[in-house]
């Protein structure tokens, strides 16, 4: 009887264990896989939580030093090490959809490391969202945009003649430097510029639309972001500019499954025709949505409006001086 | 016979290595790439004051000194420079500090710091000890 009683509760706890042991682990904060973009990425590359309340995840790496970072938020990146565990509390005040992504260059397709939290929440914004400047204006990204004209030397703000002229930011997002200095040909009063002058007054009306902190941000950013593939000098000489095009290729066809998308090699903003025939609108749409088949990243899900703004200006200074 | 050998022996090990050059900066461009350090291989003199601009020809790299404990951490489009006086002499390993792939635990380099006087004093000093071997061998016979 006694033996009976005994194997009774044996069997009874070994059920009890059989539930008790998963359910106690689902009460763990979720373990995130980081592995390379060629070994799958994030997994899980999902995560959800509800906007107002603490979200915790543990983060582990099953090859290379990777990163973890959150786009459009305060989060400061923290390091994810092959070997050790990680743990981050996020809490989101507003809901919506956020993206996290790997912060360290640990491959190729580094930049393909990304996934998504979903953050649900009560008070949904009414409305469509806005769509991007570029779109409001109507302006093809992909198109080539050469400028039909460029100085003869670089333009500086610093030289360029006191006049008084509204310019406001819609102006300056609208038209590009050339634009702006065949337009600025037209204009009552300043027949009398040179063409250098009207340069000058270009690349001093630019520079009111930023400040040497913004420039600064945008200059961190470009170093940090665009620089091994746009080169350190905005040349398209990059490290990785060459891999685009021959390997890059084949990792497209890889993970798109579109064998007539064509990698191209970044743009050579040396020549001033290039840079100074892109209106900001242009580049900070290219920015913010990246380049569909140029392995040009998707920045919008990263980097705020303003800092895309910085490295938009930021840009400007590889052909013109300004502070 | 044999106290001539010792004094020999002696001399080896207490005789100071003549003068270092007058202490120089150098600079290294190490190129860091999937799993080599180019050039591997870096040459100073003791005093010297070394700096190493890392560029990473591919993903994140590190370099690490051995017994300096020195580092700098490298992203493609960003190099990363360390300074340092060479104040030990001998040869210590170049290691990279990020787990970059797998083959990271093997990519090694190597910092040489002077002339490596300690090998050499051991050496001539096991040399001493071949000479002197049959020597005492021929005296135990007698």
């Amino acid at each position: 009887m006694r033996a009976e009683t005994l194997a009774r509760l044996l069997v009874l706890g070994l059920a009890a264990a059989a539930v008790g042991f998963p359910l106690a682990a689902r009460q763990r904060p979720p373990l995130l896989h980081a592995r390379l973009a060629e070994q799958g990425g994030w997994a899980p590359d999902v995560l959800r939580a509800e906007a107002g309340q603490p979200l915790t995840v543990r983060l582990t790496s099953d090859d290379v030093l990777h990163g973890f970072g959150v786009g459009r938020t305060d989060f400061e990146a923290v390091l994810v090490e092959p070997g050790k565990v990680t743990e981050v509390t996020l809490t989101f005040d507003q809901p919506g959809i956020y993206t996290y992504y790997c912060t360290v260059w640990c491959g190729l397709n580094h930049w393909r490391m990304r996934g998504v939290i979903e953050v649900r929440g009560s008070d949904v914004q009414a409305g469509a969202p806005t769509p991007p400047l570029y779109a409001q204006l109507g302006i093809d990204i992909d198109a080539p945009h050469p400028a039909e004209t460029t100085p003869a030397e670089r333009p500086n703000a610093l030289a360029a003649p006191v006049v008084a002229l509204e310019f406001s930011f819609d102006q300056y997002a609208a038209a590009s430097p050339a634009q702006l200095w065949s337009s600025l040909g037209n204009q009552p009063g300043l027949e009398n510029l040179t063409d250098a002058q009207r340069w000058d007054l270009v690349a001093a009306l630019w520079a009111r639309q930023t400040s040497p902190a913004a420039l600064a941000e945008g200059e961190t950013i470009f170093r940090q972001d665009c620089a091994a593939c746009h080169g350190p000098q905005g040349a398209g000489d990059g490290l990785y500019a060459d891999d685009l095009a021959s390997a890059g290729q084949a990792a497209m066809q890889g993970l798109a499954g579109a064998p007539d998308m064509l990698m191209q090699s970044p743009p050579d903003w040396q020549d001033p025709a290039i840079l100074l025939g892109a209106s900001p609108a242009l580049l900070q749409g290219k920015l913010l949505r990246g380049g569909m088949g140029t392995g040009m990243p998707m920045w919008g899900a990263i980097y705020t409006d303003e800092q895309l703004w910085h490295v938009v200006a930021y840009l400007y200074t590889l052909q013109m001086d300004y502070p | 016979m044999t106290l001539a050998l010792a004094s020999v022996a002696l001399a080896v090990i207490l005789i100071p290595a003549p003068a270092a050059a007058a202490p120089l900066e150098r600079f290294f461009r190490v190129g860091a790439g999937q799993y080599a350090f180019t050039p591997a291989s870096l040459r100073a003199n003791p005093g010297d004051t070394i700096t190493i601009e890392l560029h990473s020809t591919d993903v994140t790299h590190g370099l690490y000194v051995d017994g300096y404990d020195v580092s700098a951490e490298a992203q493609p489009g960003q190099p990363a420079a360390l300074t340092f006086i060479a104040s030990r002499a001998g040869v210590f390993r170049l290691r990279c500090s990020v787990t970059c792939g797998t083959l990271h635990p093997f990519m090694l380099g190597r910092l040489v710091v002077g002339p490596n006087w300690t090998l050499a004093r051991a050496a001539a000093l096991a040399g001493l000890a071949v000479l002197a071997a049959p020597l005492t061998l021929r005296k135990a016979a007698e």
